[in-house]
């Protein structure tokens, strides 16, 4: 895992990982409903993909269910449904080599939806793949803008799910 | 979290004051200097950085000197650190996942095979 400039600055995050597989594996991991079922959900949590149109413009919708008990009643307690939905827009999809996406995140009642962009970059070695994710918050100003309106909502929820009790 | 974090960060010349701040407190002069705009300009987004919490003054004789507050940062830092964490999370279960498939395909080879 490497990283350029401190995400703190800069309003990115990037992750490296490359595993020993071939791309054909982990591009359907990436593409498929049954795929992206067996891991995109934290810990406790199931995803459910509702709709999902690979396609630039095409938009991924998935339900993300609290199913473990700590994470259920962490979830009640918070005062939080147990099942979300979220959704994604593709802006970019070259097989086998790029994913690029949007996230939309408009969870919260009276936020106006903000998106942080991801693009995800696969680079296939013989016997091993290299996935590049980089997260973009300060996309530009009008990125900016919409992200600024939601950031607190999300951050909110983000630190609620992760101060769960076998997160931290 | 500062809602305005990000929105005051995105400007490339704050961006760049900001930059010149990290390297230690600087008088309005250095700052105009170091980032080649004119001194309004500069003030103008002084003054920006410090409404939204993310630079200090104090008075040293005749000059202004300017200096980073930690606590913005450290904020922006929790932010990406929490993104980091879930995304390390999914990628690691996506890496279970991988290992998971590829045993189960040997297993089944395996299996036609005897």
């Amino acid at each position: 895992m490497t990283q350029k400039g401190p995400d703190a600055l800069t309003g990115k995050i990037r992750i490296e990982r490359t595993y020993n597989a071939s791309i054909e594996d982990v591009w359907e991991l990436w593409t498929t409903k049954e795929g992206i079922e067996s891991w995109w959900g934290p810990g406790g949590f199931v995803v459910k993909v509702r709709k999902l149109d690979l396609r630039p413009g095409g938009e991924m919708l998935y339900a993300m269910i609290a199913v473990e008990p700590a994470q259920v009643q962490f979830m009640k307690n918070a005062g939080m449904p147990l099942t979300t939905e979220t959704q994604l827009t593709y802006t970019e999809v070259v097989a086998k080599k790029l994913i690029a996406y949007t996230h939309l995140a408009d969870f919260i009642p009276g936020v106006e939806p903000y998106n942080v962009a991801t693009s995800v970059e696969f680079h296939a070695g013989k016997q091993s793949v290299q996935i590049v994710l980089t997260l973009d918050a300060m996309h530009d100003e009008e990125w900016t803008r919409r992200a600024v309106m939601g950031m607190e909502s999300q951050l909110g929820k983000l630190t609620k799910i992760l101060a769960g009790p076998d997160r931290e | 979290m500062h809602s305005t974090a990000f929105q005051t960060l995105a400007d490339p010349t704050r961006f760049r004051i900001v930059e010149v701040l990290l390297g230690g407190e600087h008088a309005v002069n250095d700052i105009v200097r170091k980032v080649d705009i004119d001194q309004s300009g500069v003030s103008r987004h002084l003054r920006i950085l410090q409404e939204a919490g993310f630079a200090r003054v104090r008075p040293d004789g005749p000059k202004r000197l300017y200096s980073l507050r930690p606590e913005p940062f450290r904020e922006l830092g929790a932010w990406a650190m929490r993104y980091r964490n879930l995304w390390e999370g999914r990628l690691d279960k996506f890496g279970e996942e991988l290992g998971r498939r590829q045993k189960a395909r040997v297993a089944m080879r395996k299996e036609r095979i005897s």
